[in-house]
């Protein structure tokens, strides 16, 4: 099953403006509809909780309503709907996107990605011992800079039997487990994407099932710092971060948000093909984080500059 | 005897319904929060009972849900009890926050007690 990612997470909500203000200030980008994008069109869709054309929240309310996977081709689009269709009703949506619920109870929606093509600079670092990669004169950091999210990285997710979860999505969407924490869950990606993970998948009591978190690709470490200061100096809440992951090797920075999940940055994950071997670690600070910084406002060990 | 107790703020300060955040011990992060609703007011420690040191709000001072009638904590969704602090969904579910002793003096000074603050959560 050639997927790709998650286009889009679909969220009903108590506060849709507090939410609304939540990914603006986050950094993706209004296009109408209470529809927020990233650089590539990967995003979130905000509505209110009782809008009747959602699927029903799960019963432990969950905000999350609806994960949509972005697809290669119309062809893995009906493959998916044979597979799915053996066993459970898949419903074809208007848009020929299809819906279902997987075997936790989760809804899940498949469609042709929606994902666009991006040019954008990556971050670019120095260092002795190898070529230049950013150029003679070129400026690493531009003070005030508000990055923009640029592609939906991963969604996490609460689950009452993470066995059932990875077996549904290993043998029925043709996800590979990348890496994996012990009686917590594995990090999987689709067959379409190189990313670590797409997916995470937590072990919990049945009353937690939801989501944990999700994240969105940022151009660099420096690009999570300055989205998450930016955030920090609006008065929103750090959950965890920033700091560095060591399964999947990505930065990372936490938000707790209106979504009554977290919110995250991430950057330079790393990425895989089949020839990788996935490892398994005890959950825990020790192999969770390479390491974690705290974010404090801005001082200078000089104090201000000297009254004319 | 005011030196035993934390001043938090006057009562006018805090929206009815409403809550505030207080940092009285300056660590940084909030330590207490303060739910005015109605005629009654309540204070707890700011940590959720689900996660060692969380502090519950996603932006300052946002405490409660959007009908305002339950306090929550943003990380994963949980809900308590306005009046009794106790989580009624989410991780926690069961579990209580820890209530602190609110005093509202005279003047409508809200307070809380330096040592109450101080001992073990």
């Amino acid at each position: 099953m050639n997927i790709i990612g998650p286009d889009t997470l679909v969220f009903g909500v108590e506060d849709t403006s507090a939410c609304e203000q939540f990914l603006l200030d986050y950094g993706l980008s209004a296009v109408g509809g209470g529809r927020f994008e990233a650089m590539d069109g990967t995003g979130v869709q905000v509505c209110s909780a009782d809008d009747q054309s959602l699927p029903a929240a799960l019963p432990t309310g969950s905000m999350l309503r609806k994960t949509i996977y972005g697809v290669a081709d119309q062809a893995t689009l009906d493959a998916l709907k044979v597979e799915l269709g053996r066993d459970r009703e898949v419903t074809v949506l208007d848009d020929g996107s299809l819906q279902v619920a997987d075997d936790l109870g989760f809804v899940l929606g498949f469609q042709v990605t929606i994902r666009k093509t991006i040019s954008a600079s990556m971050e670019k670092i120095n260092a002795p011992g190898t070529s230049v990669q950013r150029s003679i004169n070129e400026i690493g950091v531009v003070n005030g800079a508000q990055p923009k999210p640029r592609s939906l990285s991963h969604a996490v997710y609460f689950v009452p039997d993470a066995e059932k979860a990875e077996a549904f999505f290993r043998d029925r969407l043709g996800f590979v487990t990348t890496d994996r924490f012990t009686k917590v869950g594995p990090f999987m990606r689709p067959a379409g994407s190189t990313d670590h993970h797409t997916v995470f998948f937590i072990q919990t009591p049945p009353h937690m099932q939801g989501c944990e978190h999700f994240t969105f690709h940022m151009g660099g470490p420096t690009e999570v710092m300055q989205a998450g200061s930016n955030l920090e100096s609006k008065g929103y809440e750090s959950f965890w971060g920033p700091g560095r992951h060591i399964f999947g090797s990505n930065w990372f920075w936490y938000f707790k948000s209106p979504f009554g999940c977290n919110m995250e940055y991430d950057a330079d994950m790393d990425l895989h093909d089949d020839t990788w071997q996935a490892r398994e670690a005890m959950p825990g600070a020790d192999n969770s984080q390479a390491f974690l910084l705290q974010y404090r406002e801005k001082w200078a060990p000089m104090g201000p500059p000297p009254k004319p | 005897m005011a030196a035993e107790r934390w001043i938090l703020c006057a009562l006018e300060d805090i929206p009815n319904p409403g809550a505030r955040g207080f940092d009285p011990l300056n660590e940084g992060k909030n330590s207490v929060f303060v739910v005015r609703q109605q005629g009654e007011v309540f204070a707890y420690r700011d940590r959720c009972p689900h996660l060692d040191g969380m502090t519950l709000p996603w932006k300052k001072d946002n405490y409660l849900n959007a009908a305002g009638q339950a306090i929550q904590c943003a990380a994963h969704g949980a809900q308590f009890n306005i009046e009794t602090g106790l989580c009624t969904s989410g991780p926690c579910l069961g579990q209580y926050l820890s209530k602190l002793t609110v005093g509202v003096s005279s003047r409508g000074q809200i307070s809380i007690s330096k040592a109450e603050l101080a001992g073990g959560e």
